[in-house]
């Protein structure tokens, strides 16, 4: 044990030795950390300053109250263009999409509920579907909110219950029977618009049109979750990925100097030398961890949620990371293939395990290959313990994962590396 | 001290070694002497444990299988790659090898300023070895493995590529250690080398020991005749009557000069001193291992 203890030493020496080591092992989770810490921070109010193209061919009052509702959200950034214009904007790529109002668009229910001829087009880029369909709420929400308007106009309602009143008389293929139950409903409402007094009139229409409550499925807990708690497992987790390519490959630049073979002929078995290897992993992603830790709980005033799940949910993260590392050595018997191999197996576990992207970014069948990825378990046990409010027993299923990709892949790379020795 | 028998090993279609059986006893210097792809590496690997033989046995101080941790404590390797960490210093690097041997304390410490002395490296010890010439680096191999003061070196090439500084620094510090007792192996394609520093020699060639013995003794059962040139004051008016001091037939007779090969140099010459011609210059090349490995496989070392 002195001399596995010895050669980690000897291995954190080494490493801190070489810049480039340490900015991908401790530089790169930190800057990834405060990318991902900021926009997850702006992540609940949903993207700002989206650029669109506003078409205006209806000119009316609705239209006008419409526009200046758009305008007014912070998630928009208007221009005003002719047609031709806007969707050549789109085409290049400089707008997200062009909102085209057409004539008759503030004509009322008529133009509201006329499904054979809208009057509200979109042409959205089809790179930026998920932008696009950001929109397309945001436009529901700004008509509900303009025809709000409207509904608390007496006048207006009556002019509208007139129209709706004449097209149900003119109708042809309407049955009498069910056009009479029609035409009851329009007399009442046109009673009540007219009888109504005007507090109660405006307490019943007037208002949010769309409002509803969030509920908190998390546990109880202290305080909200910070943009930076979100980002810390992910954060961890390249530091974890950094340090377990520059240990595989720190292994291999060993076996080609000759250090390794020296080692061999010294009076100490292979399994020391791997044993201080992963030791020396151990210890660097152990110092990665603390440093993260500090740094967010002092900087970021990130609450750690529970430590006492923290604890098991980062150590078995980082034995299963060791054991990846005995593997990822063995993939080429040069640093080069090796550095590459390791950071491109890294980086595929890295996307499907959710370190780069959110999973639920990603289609349904992409994300079940999330399941053989560490990385996910990784990401999973530490959110349980930092904001998702595990329970004990719910983060023993993650952390069994995780040791047993380890365990796996620590035999897989010592047999290797004994093979290919031989 | 060390006894190899019947040693074979094969990569793939490669015979690296055949049936080769050495004898090492306690204090001496063997030279393993031959060109690139002999062997030599193969062997030295085989008697520190980092390659298992396919067939035969090694034995170190009486002790089985190298391959045994405790067994190799005793030994000391210079590989023939430099195998240093660079982003260490000289004295980190002696400081953890010294460790991983069992050193520790005031013994550590004085075997780590003793071993940069002997490399010459006491003013730069505390600079980074990816610094360092390559002479210098060499000389830094060696002395890690000199460090827990083994009895028994092997020395894989250590001079190769090395400025002539170096080189002669190699050579005394492998001196002393014989004179300290220690057992020796040293693998070699410069005859020089093994000529200088060997007390025997094994000549091996495509993984086959040819002969086996003191340099003395392989130049005169291999090295074949030396050559002389002995040139006169005066010009030779009677060739014939100098014949009858040589034993070469095919000497060559020139105004002043003659060219002769002999096996027995300094008998001829004494003999050429006493038919009362004054020498004005005399040339004797006598045989070398280049010879007697030329002679036993037809090529030479270097080819």
């Amino acid at each position: 044990m002195k001399k596995a203890l010895f050669l980690a030493a000897k291995d954190l020496r080494v490493l801190l030795s070489d810049k480039g080591n340490i900015f991908w092992v401790f530089g790169f989770p930190v800057l990834f950390a405060l990318f991902f810490g900021a926009i997850y921070s702006s992540a609940g109010k949903g993207p700002s300053g989206m650029k669109i193209a506003i078409v205006d061919e209806d000119k009316s009052d609705f239209s006008g109250s419409y526009v200046s509702r758009l305008e007014s959200d912070e998630a928009l950034s208007v221009v005003y263009l002719s047609r031709d214009e806007a969707v050549e904007q789109v085409r290049k790529g400089k707008v997200a999409a062009a909102v085209i109002l057409k004539e008759g668009f503030g004509g009322g229910f008529e133009a509201l509920f006329n499904n054979d001829e809208p009057r509200l087009e979109i042409a959205s880029d089809p790179s930026r579907r998920m932008e696009s369909g950001y929109l397309q709420g945001l436009l529901a929400k700004a008509q509900f909110e303009a025809l709000g308007d409207k509904f608390v106009d007496r006048e207006w309602m009556k002019g509208q219950i007139s129209l709706w009143r004449d097209d149900m008389e003119g109708a042809n293929d309407l049955d009498a029977e069910q056009a009479k139950l029609y035409l009851d409903f329009m007399d009442s409402f046109d009673t009540l618009l007219k009888d109504v007094n005007e507090d109660d009139f405006r307490a019943g229409f007037d208002g949010d049109m769309l409002n509803f409550a969030k509920l908190d499925v998390s546990r109880e807990r202290e305080g909200p979750i910070a943009p930076f708690q979100i980002t810390f497992p992910q954060v961890l987790l390249w530091g974890f990925m950094g340090c377990t390519a520059t240990f595989a490959i720190s292994i291999v630049k060993e076996r080609t100097s000759g250090t390794f073979a020296r080692l061999r002929v010294g009076p100490i078995g292979r399994a020391h030398i791997l044993g201080g290897k992963g030791l020396s992993c151990f210890f660097t992603c152990m110092l990665i961890m603390c440093i993260l830790s500090v740094g967010a709980i002092a900087i970021f005033k990130m609450p750690m949620g529970n430590w006492l799940l923290f604890i098991p949910a980062v150590l078995c993260t980082i034995l299963c990371f060791v054991g990846l590392m005995m593997l990822i050595c063995t993939l080429g018997r040069t640093e080069q293939s090796v550095g590459a191999a390791g950071w491109a197996m890294l980086m595929i576990m890295g996307m499907l395990g959710g370190a780069m992207m959110p999973l639920a970014f990603m289609p349904s069948w992409l994300r079940r290959f999330g399941h053989f990825s560490p990385v996910k378990w990784g990401i999973y046990a530490l959110e349980g313990a930092v904001w998702r409010n595990f329970a004990p027993t719910e983060i023993i299923g993650p952390c069994l994962v995780l040791l047993t990709i380890g365990l796996t892949s620590f035999l897989l790379g010592v047999a290797m590396l004994r093979r290919q020795d031989s | 001290m060390i006894k190899v028998e019947n040693l074979k090993k094969r990569f793939d279609n490669i015979v690296a070694l055949d049936d080769v059986s050495f004898e090492v006893k306690k204090g001496e210097t063997f030279g393993l002497l031959g060109p690139n792809g002999a062997g030599k590496t193969t062997a030295i690997n085989i008697l520190c444990g980092l390659t298992k033989p396919d067939q035969g046995t090694v034995s170190l101080d009486g002790k089985a299988d190298p391959t045994v941790p405790e067994v190799r404590l005793s030994l000391g390797v210079v590989p023939q790659t430099l195998a240093l960490y660079e982003e260490l210093s000289a004295q980190e690097n002696l400081r953890f090898f010294g460790r991983i041997y069992g050193l520790s304390g005031r013994k550590l410490k004085e075997r780590i300023s003793n071993c940069l002395e002997i490399a010459g490296l006491s003013q730069r010890s505390k600079e980074r070895v990816s610094k360092y010439s390559g002479g210098m680096k060499r000389r830094l191999n060696m002395v890690c493995s000199l460090l827990h003061e083994p009895p028994l070196l092997l020395l894989d090439e250590p001079t190769v590529g090395v400025d002539p500084q170096s080189r002669n620094l190699i050579f005394e510090t492998i001196e002393a250690m014989k004179k300290q007792g220690r057992t020796i192996i040293y693998t070699t394609h410069y005859m020089e080398e093994a000529q200088r520093l060997c007390d025997r020699v094994a000549i091996l060639d495509h993984g086959r020991i040819l002969d086996m013995d003191s340099v003395e003794n392989l130049i005169i059962k291999h090295g074949g005749p030396s050559h002389i040139e002995a040139e006169f004051e005066e010009k030779l008016s009677e060739p014939d009557k100098l014949k009858s001091f040589i034993e070469d037939k095919n000497a060559q007779f020139e105004e002043a000069k003659i060219r002769f090969k002999t096996s027995k140099p300094m008998e001829s010459l004494a003999m050429l001193n006493r038919s009362g011609m004054r020498f004005r210059t005399l040339k004797v090349q006598t045989a070398n291992l280049e010879d007697v490995f030329l002679n036993l496989t037809g090529r030479r070392l270097r080819d």
